[in-house]
């Protein structure tokens, strides 16, 4: 029974071990427990030798998660649950796992993240791990996450999960009507604000409901720190569509 | 009624008269094999049996070429299994439950024929027929359906072509098979009651007028089943719908058609036995219920103006002979909808559309050709064109009413952007607003038809007109209620293909079609509420008509022979009210109510001389007055006719309007007006109250189904539908007996408290509240509906946005409005006069005892 080493990210922060495989552990996540979870989950395959090198897991984890005594697996081992994202090595994340209200599961794989072919904002992040405003920034998110990990910057987190939230816009300014935010004159007043006071960011909401969240993925999901980012693109439409029917049928709803 | 009594020719008229009319009446059977002869059907006559069978035998070639389709995969004909098994499961209890109903009636309306005598001794038989081929069109149009679904996906696979052809001849099994079913249901109880039941069972032959109301009373069969039909299958499909979506979709955030909701199946179930089953049973009993009445009136309006046997016969046949023209172009029409590959949802929609436009232009040269043809005025041609005119118009304000192209669903779907508050109010508005088209597209469809008829001049004809209009209405029945059909039919296979998890190319194809398929179901219910509302005004003429022979048959129930060499006795009838009258001719045979009848001529009102007419066979009338001595005064002449008794056969409406003194001074009218809008309020409420308490029961098993069976969820254990469509069932079942017997019970008690002015106000009530009601809810509903699928097509923040989830909860309130309470409505209309007609004889007998009794009057 192999165990594994899940990091979740969203909507807690956690560090778990289980006898449950990606798909089988988000689908627990999201429905298979009483615990009500509420909207959606998301969560690292985490290498557990690469891990070792910044937490005592050396040998630890198949101890700390035996199986039920009947033999059965265990679906959660709790290890940690305060600062993971900014313990674990950047290379220890795997594959991002994006969790529906009704447990469907789709893997992004990390890829390659061309910086130089990044153009100016406007951008909508949105901050997913450790805290979790919604910001508007021009950088790019190579700068926003040097930005936002700078420990110059009197508001700095040691490392940051976001992702790249949609701002498409009509010709007259407004926002999209396709998009599902709440407040999305206050979203054009922050860019007009940004834009002129040329601030780096501005936060829109702090804790925003992320409603109809998965819809509003641009690019994907970024991890950085000061070293770099760690990109997991959002397959397009026509992949959604095609590949990923049920999981975006799923993730449309809520 | 009377004006046949008298075949044999008189030399003379006055008092010889008299005193031969004992030989002349006993000469009647002697001749019998004479009237057989007379009673040949021109041979243009069976061109209406003829259209049924080839409705029927194209009904059956469309289903054996679906049968033969590709039922695709073993997933797709699992799931299609599934939703067949539980409709199946739900038609079972629904016909043993309507069983028990008919039976019950059957034994009231048998009571009512042979022991007290009130009506004809065929209605039973008659009500019998109407409930069985009503159900039995309900039936084959949702089997049909059923094995459509999984074929559609499997054609949509191949091409969007190919998916809309199978979806759209399912679609038109249902619809040839309600219109052949009714025409050969109605032409051959014609051809039964004119030319077999008395050679089969001895007596006279029946006289047209009697004919085309014991045939009238089969809509009160079909009435029943189609209510029970709708209200039952309108409550099964929200149940499963709102049980579906609030645990589903709002609780686990799970996605429509997804396999892992239990009531995913009932839910699809629901769409057949609710917008197939519920509505091939309510468009079989307009389409019916518009020729009968238009037929009866027709013989009416010839009676009364004492027309020749050729003319009255053209006029009774007319109706039938344009329902047979309609179904010819019908078959054409269906045959002309197919489209191209890439279709968008405007070439899909002209596709439809291209059928119902050339069929609707064809029947009006069919039209034209068959009122030359049976040297009818050119009026009945305008009124024809009227009525097919009125459907596109109705048809068009529903679409405009409810498709979120225009403003009325986009003002609901802005709305929604402030919450589910505002959506409910805006949806509210909206759907009372819409009522304007249909309302007064019917207000002017009815004066039109009437006025083109002369109907000012001659208030029958005019009626007439309006019948006619209606039947032009419905003449392409068999095409509309095929676009009607499809609309589910396209909904299962695109859930069908949804869980099937077949390609994105065929989901995008079904998605197609189950679009399309909102619209022209929305544009069907509009269709069925106008075409109902413009069928009401002729049944409440037929009612009158009805209540004609009530009287009539009361008359002749106290049949007194006269004493050798007596001419005739007169006598008061209707215990002390000294209003209506019966003159009793020789020769009936006793204890023979049909003989009797034969022989015995009624009349009303007054306290002077009594004028009855008699017609001989060659058409010829004599007028004599009588005086309450049973003397013969003198010959009338035809304007003496309104004199101050009238022979109930000679009488107009109006005059039936001052015996009962229908005015809206009197309190009777009124408090029937009251109830009769009333009885509206109460059938919407207990329906919809209906759904919400068994959706209750079905949120309660799914959730159970949820906890108790967490693999669910996870994909690793398989829900029971069986037990989400037993409980939808049950419920349905449960709930749908006490709406429907409201509806039955209410015009008898009404009637019998309050008479026939009671009733007329009664039905009057009902069909302006009913009629305005029906359209509100069903355009409320379907701009609710739309105006979500508007956001969820990416407008306002598109799907899982606040304005989505507010729109959802205006989805939810209007789900009852639009599939349940508002459909229903048009067969609550519909019945009630149905019922009323039914039970005429009934309250013409008693209802002036109660009412004196009450100190109510008469």
């Amino acid at each position: 029974m192999k165990t594994h080493l899940y990091f979740v990210c969203f909507q807690t922060e956690a560090l778990v071990a289980s006898h449950l495989d990606p798909d089988a552990f988000g689908a627990y996540m999201a429905v298979g427990t009483r615990k009500h979870t509420s909207g959606n989950v998301m969560f690292f395959e985490v290498d557990p030798i690469a891990a070792a090198k910044t937490l005592p897991l050396a040998g630890e984890l198949e101890k700390r998660c035996p199986p039920h005594p009947d033999g059965g697996p265990r679906h959660s081992k709790y290890l940690g649950i305060y600062r993971v994202l900014e313990s674990l090595p950047m290379e220890a994340l795997g594959k991002l796992y994006l969790v529906t209200r009704d447990g469907r599961v789709l893997g992004l794989d990390a890829k390659p993240y061309d910086a130089a072919k990044e153009m100016r904002g406007p951008n909508l992040y949105t901050e997913l791990c450790p805290v979790t405003p919604r910001v508007v920034s021009f950088l790019p998110p190579t700068r926003f996450a040097k930005f936002i990990t700078d420990p110059a910057n009197l508001v700095n987190v040691p490392r940051i999960l976001f992702a790249d939230s949609l701002l498409d816009r009509e010709s007259d300014g407004r926002l999209a009507g396709y998009l599902p935010y709440l407040n999305p004159e206050h979203i054009v007043d922050c860019i007009n604000e940004v834009a002129v006071a040329e601030k780096s960011a501005k936060t829109v909401e702090r804790n925003p409901k992320l409603i109809a969240f998965y819809r509003t993925i641009r690019r994907g999901f970024f991890v950085g720190d000061q070293t770099g980012v760690k990109f997991y693109p959002f397959p397009s439409q026509d992949e959604l569509d095609e590949k990923y029917h049920i999981w975006w049928r799923s993730a449309s709803l809520d | 009624m009377m004006r046949s009594r008298v075949r044999s020719r008189s030399k003379q008229i006055g008092f010889p008269l008299l005193a031969g009319l004992c030989m002349q009446m006993a000469a009647v059977s002697a001749s019998a094999s004479e009237l057989d002869a007379m009673r040949m059907l021109p041979a243009w006559w069976w061109a209406a049996p003829a259209a049924g069978v080839l409705a029927l035998v194209m009904a059956f070639w469309f289903f054996r070429s679906i049968a033969a389709a590709n039922p695709g995969n073993a997933r797709m004909q699992e799931i299609a299994g599934y939703v067949r098994e539980g409709a199946y499961a739900y038609l079972r209890r629904q016909y043993k439950v309507v069983g028990l109903v008919f039976l019950g009636l059957m034994a009231l309306l048998t009571y009512m024929a042979f022991v007290l005598g009130v009506q004809h001794r065929l209605v039973p038989f008659a009500f019998l027929t109407g409930g069985l081929f009503s159900g039995l069109a309900g039936f084959i149009g949702m089997k049909t359906a059923t094995m459509a679904s999984s074929r559609t996906a499997q054609g949509a696979s191949e091409s969007l072509n190919r998916g809309l052809t199978i979806a759209f001849r399912a679609g038109a099994v249902m619809g040839l098979t309600v219109v052949g079913l009714a025409l050969i249901d109605i032409t051959a109880w014609f051809v039964y009651l004119y030319k077999f039941h008395h050679a089969l069972f001895g007596g006279h032959p029946m006289n047209l007028e009697t004919i085309t109301v014991v045939m009238l009373c089969f809509g009160m069969g079909a009435s029943t089943q189609a209510l029970f039909a709708r209200v039952g299958g309108g409550i099964y499909t929200k149940a499963a719908d709102v049980g579906a979506d609030l645990v589903g979709k709002v609780e686990a955030g799970i996605p429509e058609d997804d396999p892992r909701n239990p009531a995913t199946i009932a839910d699809n179930v629901g769409d057949n036995v609710g917008d197939v089953a519920g509505m091939g049973a309510d468009l079989y009993e307009s389409y019916a219920g518009s020729i009968l009445a238009t037929a009866a009136l027709g013989v009416a309006a010839a009676t009364v103006a004492g027309w020749d046997a050729a003319r009255t016969f053209s006029y009774l046949a007319a109706p039938m002979l344009l329902a047979a023209i309609g179904i010819v172009l019908s078959i054409f029409g269906i045959f002309l909808v197919r489209t191209r590959e890439n279709a968008t949802m405007k070439t899909l929609l002209g596709a439809l559309n291209r059928g119902i436009y050339v069929s609707s232009v064809l029947i009006l040269v069919g039209a034209w050709f068959l009122v030359k043809f049976l040297a009818m005025p050119i009026g009945v041609f305008w009124a024809i064109t009227i009525g097919v005119v009125l459907g596109i118009v109705i048809g068009k304000g529903t679409e405009w009413a409810t498709a979120s192209d225009y403003k009325p669903t986009r003002f609901i779907a802005d709305q929604a952007a402030t919450g589910p508050a505002t959506v409910i109010i805006a949806g509210i508005a909206e759907g009372m607003m819409s009522t304007w088209i249909p309302v007064l597209a019917v207000c002017v469809g009815t004066l039109l038809s009437f006025a083109v008829m002369e109907g000012f001049q001659d208030l029958l004809s005019g009626l007439y007109g309006v019948g006619i209009a209606a039947v032009g209405m419905l003449s392409t029945l068999g095409l509309t209620l095929a676009t009607d059909a499809y609309g589910p039919i396209a909904d299962n296979a695109g859930g069908n293909a949804e869980m099937s998890e077949l390609p994105k190319e065929v989901r995008r194809r079904t998605d197609a079609l189950d679009s399309l398929g909102n619209t022209t179901a929305a544009i069907g219910k509009g269709f069925a509420i106008g075409s109902a509302a413009l069928t009401a005004l002729a049944l409440l003429a037929s009612y009158i008509e009805e209540v004609r022979i009530g009287l009539h048959r009361e008359a002749a129930m106290e049949y007194v022979a006269p004493a050798a060499g007596q001419p005739f006795v007169l006598k008061s009838i209707g215990a002390d009210y000294n209003k209506k009258w019966a003159i009793f001719l020789p020769g009936a045979k006793p204890n023979k109510l049909e003989d009797q009848m034969f022989h015995t001529l009624s009349a009303f009102e007054g306290t002077g001389p009594t004028a009855v007419v008699l017609r001989d066979e060659n058409g010829v009338e004599h007028s004599l007055i009588i005086n309450e001595t049973g003397e013969l005064v003198k010959n009338a002449e035809a304007t003496d006719i309104h004199g101050n008794r009238l022979a109930a056969n000679k009488a107009s409406l109006k005059d039936f309007m001052t015996l009962y003194d229908v005015s809206l001074m009197n309190p009777k009218v009124l408090v029937g007006v009251f109830v009769g809008v009333l009885a509206v309020f109460v059938f919407s409420a207990m329906t919809m109250k209906a759904v919400g308490r068994a959706a209750f029961s079905m949120v309660q098993e799914v959730r159970r189904q949820f906890r108790e069976k967490p693999g669910i969820m996870e994909g690793t254990e398989r829900p029971d539908y069986a037990r989400c469509v037993a409980i939808s069932t049950a419920g349905a079942q449960r709930e749908m007996l006490l709406p429907s017997l409201l509806a039955i019970a209410l015009p008898v008690a009404t009637g019998l408290v309050l008479n026939v002015s009671g009733i007329l106000g009664l039905l009057v009530g009902g069909l302006c509240a009913g009629f305005s009601v029906a359209v509100f809810m069903a355009n409320a509903g379907g701009a609710w509906d739309n105006a979500k699928k508007y956001i969820e097509a990416g407008h306002l923040g598109g799907k899982g946005s606040m304005a989505h989830k507010a729109a959802v909860v205006g989805d939810t309130v209007g789900d009852p409005f639009k599939d349940t309470s508002g459909p229903s409505l048009n067969i609550l209309i519909k019945l009630m006069t149905m019922v009323s007609i039914v039970f005429a004889g009934l309250i013409v007998k008693y209802a002036p005892a109660i009412g004196n009794w009450l100190n109510l009057g008469q």
